[in-house]
Protein backbone atom coordinates (compact mmCIF):
# COMPACT_ATOMS: atom_id res chain seq x y z
CA UNK A 1 0.00 0.00 0.00
CA UNK A 2 1.34 3.81 -0.88
CA UNK A 3 1.40 6.23 1.40
CA UNK A 4 1.65 9.90 1.75
CA UNK A 5 4.73 10.99 3.14
CA UNK A 6 5.15 14.62 3.18
CA UNK A 7 3.47 17.70 1.43
CA UNK A 8 5.24 20.80 0.37
CA UNK A 9 3.84 24.19 -0.88
CA UNK A 10 5.97 26.93 -2.77
CA UNK A 11 5.22 30.19 -5.16
CA UNK A 12 6.53 29.43 -8.92
CA UNK A 13 7.32 33.29 -10.22
CA UNK A 14 9.03 32.94 -13.47
CA UNK A 15 11.46 35.26 -12.94
CA UNK A 16 13.37 33.21 -10.32
CA UNK A 17 15.26 30.82 -11.83
CA UNK A 18 17.19 33.77 -13.53
CA UNK A 19 17.38 35.76 -10.05
CA UNK A 20 18.64 33.13 -8.37
CA UNK A 21 21.21 32.48 -11.40
CA UNK A 22 22.36 36.34 -10.62
CA UNK A 23 22.09 36.70 -6.66
CA UNK A 24 23.37 33.30 -5.75
CA UNK A 25 22.38 30.67 -3.23
CA UNK A 26 22.41 33.49 -0.31
CA UNK A 27 19.13 35.55 -1.81
CA UNK A 28 15.85 35.35 -0.02
CA UNK A 29 14.37 33.07 -2.57
CA UNK A 30 17.03 30.98 -3.07
CA UNK A 31 17.11 30.42 0.84
CA UNK A 32 13.54 29.37 1.28
CA UNK A 33 13.26 27.22 -1.92
CA UNK A 34 16.49 25.03 -0.42
CA UNK A 35 14.64 24.69 3.13
CA UNK A 36 11.78 23.50 1.43
CA UNK A 37 14.41 21.27 -1.04
CA UNK A 38 15.79 19.69 2.15
CA UNK A 39 12.67 18.37 3.35
CA UNK A 40 12.25 16.55 -0.14
CA UNK A 41 15.49 15.57 -0.37
CA UNK A 42 15.02 13.86 3.42
CA UNK A 43 11.47 12.05 2.80
CA UNK A 44 13.18 11.06 -0.51
CA UNK A 45 9.55 10.07 -2.04
CA UNK A 46 9.15 7.46 -4.85
CA UNK A 47 6.79 9.97 -6.46
CA UNK A 48 5.61 13.77 -6.61
CA UNK A 49 1.81 14.73 -7.10
CA UNK A 50 1.74 18.03 -8.00
CA UNK A 51 -1.46 20.31 -7.55
CA UNK A 52 -1.15 23.23 -10.26
CA UNK A 53 -3.21 25.63 -11.98
CA UNK A 54 -1.83 26.43 -15.48
CA UNK A 55 -1.31 29.77 -17.16
CA UNK A 56 -3.56 29.35 -20.27
CA UNK A 57 -0.24 27.81 -21.77
CA UNK A 58 -0.63 23.56 -21.65
CA UNK A 59 -4.83 24.92 -21.51
CA UNK A 60 -6.95 27.47 -22.86
CA UNK A 61 -10.46 28.65 -23.44
CA UNK A 62 -10.68 26.75 -26.09
CA UNK A 63 -10.88 23.57 -23.91
CA UNK A 64 -10.13 24.39 -20.16
CA UNK A 65 -10.84 21.62 -17.49
CA UNK A 66 -12.04 22.64 -14.24
CA UNK A 67 -9.90 18.97 -12.79
CA UNK A 68 -7.39 17.41 -15.06
CA UNK A 69 -5.17 14.44 -14.04
CA UNK A 70 -2.06 14.27 -16.61
CA UNK A 71 -1.71 10.45 -17.37
CA UNK A 72 1.72 9.85 -19.03
CA UNK A 73 4.88 8.62 -19.15
CA UNK A 74 6.67 11.93 -19.51
CA UNK A 75 6.50 15.38 -20.02
CA UNK A 76 9.01 18.56 -20.31
CA UNK A 77 8.35 22.19 -20.35
CA UNK A 78 8.44 25.24 -19.44
CA UNK A 79 5.84 25.61 -22.30
CA UNK A 80 5.81 29.45 -21.91
CA UNK A 81 9.37 31.71 -22.79
CA UNK A 82 10.11 31.40 -19.32
CA UNK A 83 13.93 32.30 -18.86
CA UNK A 84 15.17 29.10 -17.38
CA UNK A 85 16.67 25.30 -18.12
CA UNK A 86 14.30 23.32 -20.46
CA UNK A 87 13.42 20.25 -18.73
CA UNK A 88 11.66 16.88 -18.94
CA UNK A 89 10.45 14.63 -15.99
CA UNK A 90 8.93 11.50 -15.89
CA UNK A 91 5.61 11.17 -15.63
CA UNK A 92 3.86 8.04 -13.35
CA UNK A 93 1.19 6.74 -15.55
CA UNK A 94 0.15 4.07 -13.42
CA UNK A 95 -0.74 5.64 -10.58
CA UNK A 96 -2.28 8.78 -12.46
CA UNK A 97 -4.65 6.72 -14.01
CA UNK A 98 -5.32 5.04 -10.47
CA UNK A 99 -6.29 8.37 -9.15
CA UNK A 100 -8.06 9.45 -12.29
CA UNK A 101 -10.16 6.16 -12.14
CA UNK A 102 -10.41 6.69 -7.83
CA UNK A 103 -12.20 9.80 -8.60
CA UNK A 104 -14.55 9.15 -10.86
CA UNK A 105 -15.38 6.20 -8.62
CA UNK A 106 -16.08 8.87 -6.26
CA UNK A 107 -18.51 11.75 -7.94
CA UNK A 108 -14.86 13.54 -9.35
CA UNK A 109 -15.42 14.29 -13.03
CA UNK A 110 -11.59 14.45 -13.68
CA UNK A 111 -11.17 15.26 -17.47
CA UNK A 112 -7.84 13.30 -18.40
CA UNK A 113 -4.83 14.44 -21.17
CA UNK A 114 -1.79 12.01 -22.06
CA UNK A 115 0.26 14.31 -24.39
CA UNK A 116 0.99 17.83 -22.86
CA UNK A 117 3.93 19.83 -21.57
CA UNK A 118 4.19 21.77 -18.91
CA UNK A 119 4.46 25.99 -18.12
CA UNK A 120 6.61 27.15 -15.16
CA UNK A 121 4.04 26.86 -13.03
CA UNK A 122 5.44 23.43 -12.45
CA UNK A 123 8.90 23.98 -13.81
CA UNK A 124 9.95 26.73 -11.42
CA UNK A 125 9.26 24.59 -8.81
CA UNK A 126 10.76 21.36 -9.71
CA UNK A 127 14.20 23.58 -11.08
CA UNK A 128 14.59 24.34 -7.34
CA UNK A 129 13.26 21.02 -5.33
CA UNK A 130 14.24 18.23 -7.45
CA UNK A 131 16.57 19.37 -10.00
CA UNK A 132 17.61 16.09 -11.31
CA UNK A 133 14.56 15.57 -12.43
CA UNK A 134 14.47 12.28 -10.80
CA UNK A 135 11.37 12.29 -9.14
CA UNK A 136 8.42 10.75 -11.35
CA UNK A 137 5.44 13.57 -11.24
CA UNK A 138 1.26 13.17 -10.95
CA UNK A 139 -0.16 16.95 -11.90
CA UNK A 140 -3.07 17.40 -11.38
CA UNK A 141 -4.47 20.82 -12.58
CA UNK A 142 -7.11 22.93 -10.82
CA UNK A 143 -8.46 25.90 -12.61
CA UNK A 144 -7.02 28.64 -10.26
CA UNK A 145 -7.00 31.44 -13.04
CA UNK A 146 -10.15 31.66 -14.73
CA UNK A 147 -13.02 32.46 -12.80
CA UNK A 148 -15.74 30.68 -11.81
CA UNK A 149 -13.10 28.68 -10.07
CA UNK A 150 -13.75 25.32 -8.09
CA UNK A 151 -14.51 26.09 -5.09
CA UNK A 152 -12.13 25.87 -1.63
CA UNK A 153 -14.21 22.76 -0.13
CA UNK A 154 -14.48 20.96 -3.44
CA UNK A 155 -10.64 21.24 -3.73
CA UNK A 156 -10.30 20.16 -0.63
CA UNK A 157 -12.00 17.18 -0.63
CA UNK A 158 -10.32 16.66 -4.01
CA UNK A 159 -7.43 16.08 -1.72
CA UNK A 160 -8.84 13.93 0.64
CA UNK A 161 -9.94 11.25 -2.41
CA UNK A 162 -6.28 11.86 -3.65
CA UNK A 163 -5.17 10.41 -0.28
CA UNK A 164 -7.55 7.79 -0.16
CA UNK A 165 -6.82 6.81 -3.86
CA UNK A 166 -3.34 6.42 -2.54
CA UNK A 167 -4.17 4.52 0.20
CA UNK A 168 -5.73 1.60 -1.89
CA UNK A 169 -3.15 1.54 -4.22
CA UNK A 170 -1.63 -1.80 -3.91
CA UNK A 171 2.21 -1.50 -4.47
CA UNK A 172 4.58 0.11 -1.48
CA UNK A 173 4.80 3.55 -2.72
CA UNK A 174 6.42 6.55 -0.68
CA UNK A 175 4.01 9.51 -2.25
CA UNK A 176 4.43 13.60 -1.22
CA UNK A 177 2.40 16.29 -2.46
CA UNK A 178 3.49 19.47 -3.57
CA UNK A 179 0.82 22.87 -4.47
CA UNK A 180 2.55 25.27 -6.70
CA UNK A 181 0.97 28.83 -6.11
CA UNK A 182 0.42 32.14 -4.77
CA UNK A 183 -2.27 33.44 -1.82
CA UNK A 184 -1.99 37.23 -3.41
CA UNK A 185 -1.24 38.18 -6.79
CA UNK A 186 -2.29 40.33 -9.49
CA UNK A 187 -0.99 39.86 -13.07
CA UNK A 188 -2.15 42.35 -15.19
CA UNK A 189 -5.59 43.94 -13.65
CA UNK A 190 -6.51 46.85 -11.98
CA UNK A 191 -4.94 46.10 -8.71
CA UNK A 192 -1.82 46.48 -9.93
CA UNK A 193 0.46 49.24 -8.53
CA UNK A 194 1.41 52.38 -10.46
CA UNK A 195 4.06 51.41 -13.39
CA UNK A 196 4.09 48.12 -12.81
CA UNK A 197 2.81 44.65 -14.43
CA UNK A 198 2.15 42.71 -11.55
CA UNK A 199 1.52 43.40 -7.38
CA UNK A 200 0.24 41.79 -4.33
CA UNK A 201 -3.22 43.48 -3.47
CA UNK A 202 -3.57 41.78 0.17
CA UNK A 203 -0.82 40.81 1.49
CA UNK A 204 -2.51 40.74 4.99
CA UNK A 205 -4.81 37.76 2.84
CA UNK A 206 -1.59 36.04 2.40
CA UNK A 207 -0.62 36.42 6.14
CA UNK A 208 -4.00 35.15 7.46
CA UNK A 209 -3.94 32.24 4.94
CA UNK A 210 -0.21 31.47 6.28
CA UNK A 211 -1.43 31.77 9.61
CA UNK A 212 -4.36 29.55 9.60
CA UNK A 213 -1.87 26.50 7.72
CA UNK A 214 0.95 26.91 10.88
CA UNK A 215 -1.98 26.46 12.99
CA UNK A 216 -3.54 23.97 11.34
CA UNK A 217 -6.80 25.49 11.21
CA UNK A 218 -7.98 23.82 7.87
CA UNK A 219 -12.13 24.76 8.53
CA UNK A 220 -11.11 28.38 9.14
CA UNK A 221 -8.94 28.34 5.91
CA UNK A 222 -12.04 26.60 4.31
CA UNK A 223 -14.85 28.84 5.46
CA UNK A 224 -13.07 32.08 5.12
CA UNK A 225 -11.24 30.93 1.47
CA UNK A 226 -14.41 32.53 -0.39
CA UNK A 227 -14.47 33.26 -4.36
CA UNK A 228 -14.92 37.11 -3.21
CA UNK A 229 -11.98 36.53 -1.08
CA UNK A 230 -9.60 35.10 -3.36
CA UNK A 231 -10.64 36.91 -6.18
CA UNK A 232 -10.07 40.45 -4.19
CA UNK A 233 -6.39 38.78 -3.19
CA UNK A 234 -5.99 39.13 -6.71
CA UNK A 235 -6.55 37.63 -10.26
CA UNK A 236 -3.77 34.62 -9.71
CA UNK A 237 -5.36 34.66 -5.89
CA UNK A 238 -7.04 31.11 -6.78
CA UNK A 239 -3.65 29.57 -6.82
CA UNK A 240 -4.45 29.18 -3.03
CA UNK A 241 -7.13 26.21 -4.08
CA UNK A 242 -3.53 24.46 -5.12
CA UNK A 243 -2.42 24.45 -1.09
CA UNK A 244 -5.89 23.73 -0.37
CA UNK A 245 -6.03 20.62 -2.10
CA UNK A 246 -2.78 19.45 -0.83
CA UNK A 247 -3.76 20.12 2.70
CA UNK A 248 -7.08 17.44 1.72
CA UNK A 249 -4.07 14.84 1.67
CA UNK A 250 -2.94 15.85 4.81
CA UNK A 251 -5.60 16.64 7.18
CA UNK A 252 -4.72 19.27 9.74
CA UNK A 253 -0.88 18.50 10.64
CA UNK A 254 0.82 21.87 11.30
CA UNK A 255 3.55 22.15 9.03
CA UNK A 256 7.00 21.70 9.61
CA UNK A 257 8.59 24.48 7.93
CA UNK A 258 6.48 27.52 6.35
CA UNK A 259 8.01 30.59 5.65
CA UNK A 260 6.42 33.71 3.90
CA UNK A 261 8.09 35.77 1.25
CA UNK A 262 7.77 39.66 2.88
CA UNK A 263 5.74 41.41 0.68
CA UNK A 264 5.39 39.00 -2.33
CA UNK A 265 2.18 37.30 -1.45
CA UNK A 266 3.47 33.78 -0.94
CA UNK A 267 4.70 31.20 1.46
CA UNK A 268 7.13 28.08 1.25
CA UNK A 269 6.11 25.14 3.12
CA UNK A 270 7.10 21.91 4.37
CA UNK A 271 4.54 18.67 6.07
CA UNK A 272 6.27 15.75 7.93
CA UNK A 273 5.87 13.88 10.56
CA UNK A 274 8.25 11.23 10.72
CA UNK B 1 -18.03 40.63 -29.15
CA UNK B 2 -15.95 37.86 -29.32
CA UNK B 3 -13.68 38.09 -26.04
CA UNK B 4 -12.21 34.04 -27.27
CA UNK B 5 -10.03 36.09 -30.32
CA UNK B 6 -9.04 39.08 -28.05
CA UNK B 7 -7.28 36.43 -25.21
CA UNK B 8 -6.32 34.47 -27.92
CA UNK B 9 -4.33 36.68 -29.92
CA UNK B 10 -2.12 37.57 -26.74
CA UNK B 11 -1.61 33.88 -26.18
CA UNK B 12 0.07 33.67 -29.38
CA UNK B 13 1.47 37.09 -29.28
CA UNK B 14 3.74 35.25 -26.17
CA UNK B 15 4.11 31.91 -28.16
CA UNK B 16 3.98 32.75 -32.07
CA UNK B 17 7.22 34.88 -32.50
CA UNK B 18 6.34 35.68 -36.48
CA UNK B 19 2.31 36.83 -35.00
CA UNK B 20 4.77 38.99 -32.16
CA UNK B 21 7.08 40.81 -34.97
CA UNK B 22 4.25 41.19 -37.46
CA UNK B 23 1.91 43.13 -34.83
CA UNK B 24 4.58 45.56 -33.97
CA UNK B 25 5.17 45.93 -37.48
CA UNK B 26 1.90 46.80 -38.76
CA UNK B 27 -0.67 46.11 -36.09
CA UNK B 28 -3.84 46.27 -38.17
CA UNK B 29 -2.46 44.54 -41.05
CA UNK B 30 -1.29 41.21 -38.41
CA UNK B 31 -4.79 41.49 -36.92
CA UNK B 32 -6.92 41.60 -40.69
CA UNK B 33 -7.29 38.18 -40.89
CA UNK B 34 -8.61 37.84 -37.22
CA UNK B 35 -12.74 36.89 -36.18
CA UNK B 36 -12.50 40.25 -34.44
CA UNK B 37 -15.16 42.40 -33.67
CA UNK B 38 -14.73 45.91 -34.86
CA UNK B 39 -15.11 47.48 -31.65
CA UNK B 40 -12.23 44.93 -29.88
CA UNK B 41 -9.96 45.94 -33.04
CA UNK B 42 -10.54 49.67 -32.19
CA UNK B 43 -9.81 48.78 -28.96
CA UNK B 44 -6.47 46.92 -29.94
CA UNK B 45 -4.95 49.53 -32.18
CA UNK B 46 -5.95 52.44 -29.59
CA UNK B 47 -4.29 50.13 -26.33
CA UNK B 48 -7.53 50.64 -24.78
CA UNK B 49 -6.94 47.30 -22.03
CA UNK B 50 -9.24 49.07 -19.74
CA UNK B 51 -11.93 48.71 -22.14
CA UNK B 52 -11.06 45.05 -23.16
CA UNK B 53 -10.72 44.55 -19.24
CA UNK B 54 -14.39 45.39 -18.72
CA UNK B 55 -15.45 43.78 -22.24
CA UNK B 56 -14.08 40.45 -20.58
CA UNK B 57 -10.90 39.98 -21.69
CA UNK B 58 -8.36 38.03 -18.85
CA UNK B 59 -5.63 40.65 -17.35
CA UNK B 60 -3.34 37.84 -17.51
CA UNK B 61 -3.27 37.32 -20.93
CA UNK B 62 -3.69 41.50 -21.55
CA UNK B 63 -0.30 41.52 -19.50
CA UNK B 64 1.39 39.90 -22.47
CA UNK B 65 1.23 43.12 -24.20
CA UNK B 66 3.12 44.95 -21.90
CA UNK B 67 6.37 42.75 -23.00
CA UNK B 68 6.64 43.82 -26.36
CA UNK B 69 5.23 47.82 -25.71
CA UNK B 70 2.57 46.41 -28.76
CA UNK B 71 -0.09 49.12 -29.35
CA UNK B 72 2.21 51.59 -27.54
CA UNK B 73 1.45 49.68 -24.13
CA UNK B 74 4.43 50.19 -22.41
CA UNK B 75 4.76 48.98 -18.95
CA UNK B 76 3.68 52.53 -17.47
CA UNK B 77 1.10 53.32 -20.26
CA UNK B 78 -0.25 49.63 -19.29
CA UNK B 79 -0.62 50.28 -15.66
CA UNK B 80 -1.77 53.73 -15.51
CA UNK B 81 -4.96 52.31 -18.17
CA UNK B 82 -5.66 48.83 -16.98
CA UNK B 83 -6.00 50.68 -13.07
CA UNK B 84 -8.49 53.06 -13.99
CA UNK B 85 -10.86 49.97 -15.09
CA UNK B 86 -14.38 49.18 -13.64
CA UNK B 87 -13.25 46.57 -11.30
CA UNK B 88 -16.51 43.55 -10.85
CA UNK B 89 -14.54 42.73 -7.42
CA UNK B 90 -15.26 45.74 -5.89
CA UNK B 91 -18.82 45.68 -6.65
CA UNK B 92 -19.64 42.64 -5.39
CA UNK B 93 -20.68 42.51 -1.72
CA UNK B 94 -18.15 40.14 0.49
Amino acid sequence: MAEIVAAFGVPHAPAFPALVAREGPNCEVARLYAEVAKHVAAVAPDVLVVFDSDHFNTFFFDNLPTFLVGVTEATEGPNDQTPMPHYRVRGHAPLAGHLRGSGLARGFDLSLSQDFDVDHSIMVPLHFLTPQMNIPIVPIFINGLAPPLPGARRCYALGEMVRAAIKDWPERMRVAVLASGSFSLEIGGPKIPHGERAGTPDEAWARRVQQLMQQGKVNDLLEEATAVRMARAGNIGGELLNWIAMLGTIGERRPRFIEPQVDHGHSYGAWRWD
Amino acid sequence: MSVYAVNKLCRDALHDRGFREALKTDPAAAMAPLDLAEDERRALLQGDVAGLFEHGCHPFLLAYLTRWDLFGLTAPVYSERIRKARDPRDETAA
